[in-house]
């Protein structure tokens, strides 16, 4: 009974107050926090082979980031850049710093299904996108918002349309689909394994899984997750790439 | 029948000067289609080779699925025992394998997108004449460390020989690929694309570079006998590995197969062209012959000789003269064509120079395909005999005694 007044209770309150951008906005700011430093852990799984690799970032949400690579021991030290739309490696082995040309932002990124722009552009779902809630739906045990993003037209966006479910108590996005412009599912985003990191509970596993190309598949776990780090700016910069241990 | 075929043979030898003219016509119409189409489709051959050995090859092996993902995923081992396969066969000739990826090719704040091939030195150039693109430094040999850079692309990234620059790219299975290498040659491509973006290793070199040891993305095979590529494609195909494909030249350059479509449809309008020049030539000479014999068609038909046997004995000449005008054009044809098949036409001058710019032998290659000779021959053919039934048409027609009194025999 009391879970029923609950439910009604918040969907009422919902319909009156909440409207799909602010629970966007909301689900990315229990995600990502204004300064965060992580340790994750990246496996990517192709139909022949897999490839495990471990890394260290601090960023400074949305537009800073360092990630430093701690395995596999042959890429150990390799560290990206990233700063606003800019994105540099640096990397060790030939103590250089390389700027990735435009051209070069819808490669891979360290041989994962995710690619340069993915991280440049990780943050502008709020901004570049017109939002509406489809309803509610049940995800996982997960009571969830049904939210669809349609870019706006002068967005410079890939996709035709993002449908995402962020659980309704904890704003955990849960799960994520994303289509092209011809409506076809090109991939999909499941969060899973929720961890309670520094008070924010969020999925500390994120599979995507891309459907045009089966059998691979990109997960990332999340090890370690502190927010509100003393950073600034000034860390992001490409002399403290090369320091950075 | 024996009979009026030794009457049109004989009627042929009665005015010899008349017949050599009807048969000079057929045969310069068979010598000059012949000898239009060995060229027409000679340049066809020319374009088709050398596209291929400049790039892809004849037929290539690769990994299933590489030729659309174009990732080390389908990379593939070069072992002793495929590349003894491959030389076994006896079409053969080249077997080029090769490492291709794509790198950023980095130099203080200047980065530039290449693509970055691996090769065998000495086999790449057997194939591609890649050693007289170096403009300056030297080429590379099998244990060489250094790189080869087009020539824009050094520009762009202000370097020459003897400097060192940053290849980054992603390597097997994912792993970086960096490093810092030093150049060992500058190459100019007449191509611009080729020439703005182009890097070349040595094999081993590359293996190392892309971590993907004694793996290659592709064999390109050679073969000595191209109209034989189809053939080899399946028997290779057949003895190859299951994760291994065999493309052949028309799968990797389909707009080489457009170029050459192109060509031929514009040559078959010239040739209509030509056959209907060549079918009013001869018809103008049979009319006139025709009317010339208006009074001996007259005169035997008056005799009693009955209009049909009249109309086998000139149904017969117009065979004979055809055949004769056929037989000689081929006669002539043949070895013109046959020589310059095997000692095709040196190109000279500005063209010749223009050939060389892009890798391309100054020559024109003359086709000798047998199918080339009797598809030209029947086609002549049958238009002379069309033309020459002319006759048939008249004497059908003919009323002796206006032929006899010289009133042209139909009225």
């Amino acid at each position: 009974m009391k879970l029923v007044i609950t439910l009604v209770f918040l969907g009422s309150s919902v319909s009156v107050s909440q409207n799909a951008r602010e629970i966007l906005q909301k689900a990315i700011d229990v995600m990502y926090g204004k300064k965060t430093y992580t340790v994750i852990t990246m496996t990517i799984t192709k139909p022949t082979w897999n490839r495990t690799v471990s890394m260290k970032a601090w960023s400074i949400e949305p537009d800073y980031s360092i990630v430093y690579i701690t395995e596999p021991a042959r890429d150990k030290g390799s560290v990206t850049l990233k700063r606003k739309q800019e994105v540099w490696n640096w990397l060790p082995t030939i103590q250089k710093t390389i700027k990735i040309p435009p051209s070069m932002m819808l490669a891979s990124w360290m041989g994962s299904d995710f690619t340069n722009d993915d991280l440049v552009r990780q943050s502008s779902v709020v901004e570049d996108y017109e939002h509406s809630l489809l309803g509610k739906e049940r995800y996982e045990g997960y009571d969830c918002y049904k939210i669809q993003l349609i870019p706006k037209p002068e967005a410079g966006v890939v996709w035709g349309r993002i449908i995402t479910w962020i659980s309704e108590k904890e704003y955990m996005q849960l799960k994520e689909e994303f289509y092209d412009e011809d409506d076809n599912l090109v991939r999909t985003l499941l969060g899973s394994k929720p961890k309670n990191f520094d008070g924010h509970v969020i999925p500390s596993l994120v599979e995507m899984i891309p459907h045009n190309k089966p059998g691979n598949m990109t997960s990332f776990e999340t090890k370690e997750l502190d927010f509100d780090v003393v950073l600034s700016t000034e860390f992001f910069s490409l002399q403290n790439m090369t320091r950075i241990r | 029948m024996k009979y009026y075929f030794l009457f049109a043979w004989r009627n042929l030898w009665r005015n010899k000067r008349r017949t050599l003219l009807a048969t000079s016509s057929i045969f310069f119409a068979v010598t000059l289609t012949l000898l239009l189409a060995a060229l027409n489709y000679g340049q066809d051959d020319d374009t088709m080779r050398m596209s291929v050995s400049l790039s892809t090859g004849y037929l290539q092996v690769q990994g299933n699925g590489y030729w659309e993902e174009r990732s080390f995923d389908q990379s593939f081992e070069l072992t002793d025992s495929l590349q003894r396969t491959l030389l076994r066969h006896p079409h053969i000739t080249t077997v080029n394998p090769r490492i291709e990826s794509v790198a950023l090719v980095s130099r203080g704040a200047e980065t530039r997108i290449s693509p970055v091939i691996g090769i065998d030195p000495e086999t790449e150039h057997a194939m591609t004449g890649l050693k007289k693109r170096v403009v300056r430094g030297t080429y590379l040999a099998d244990t060489s460390r250094g790189i080869l850079i087009a020539e824009g692309l050094a520009a762009r990234l202000h370097l020459d020989v003897g400097d060192s620059v940053v290849l980054f790219s992603q390597g097997y299975q994912g792993t970086t690929a960096a490093q810092e290498l030093t150049i060992a040659g500058i190459l100019h491509f007449p191509i611009p694309k080729m020439n703005d973006a182009m890097v070349f290793l040595a094999l081993p070199k590359a293996q190392e570079f892309f971590n993907a040891a004694n793996r290659v993305t592709s064999i390109a095979l050679m073969i000595d006998d191209p109209k034989e590529y189809r053939a080899v494609q399946s028997s290779l195909s057949r003895g190859l590995e299951s994760q291994l494909v065999v493309m052949s030249w028309e799968e990797m350059l389909p707009e080489i197969v457009q170029a050459i479509a192109l060509n031929d449809a514009g040559s078959v309008i010239i040739f209509s062209v030509f056959y209907v020049v060549i079918a009013f030539g001869v018809f103008g000479t049979v009319m006139m012959m025709t009317l010339e014999r208006t009074r001996e068609f007259g005169l035997l038909i008056s005799l009693g000789m009955r209009r049909g046997k009249l109309l086998l004995v000139t149904t017969l000449e117009a065979i004979l003269v055809s055949m004769i005008g056929a037989i000689a054009g081929l006669a002539v044809s043949i070895p013109i064509v046959l020589y310059f098949h095997h000692h095709p036409i040196h190109i000279w001058g500005e063209l010749a120079k223009a050939y060389e710019a892009y890798g391309f032998e100054p020559i024109m290659s003359v086709n000798a395909d047998a199918s080339l000779f009797y598809s030209q021959t029947i086609i002549v053919f049958v238009i002379a005999l069309v033309s020459s039934l002319y006759p048939l048409l008249f004497i059908r027609k003919i009323k002796p005694v206006s032929a006899i009194q010289g009133r042209g025999g139909i009225k």
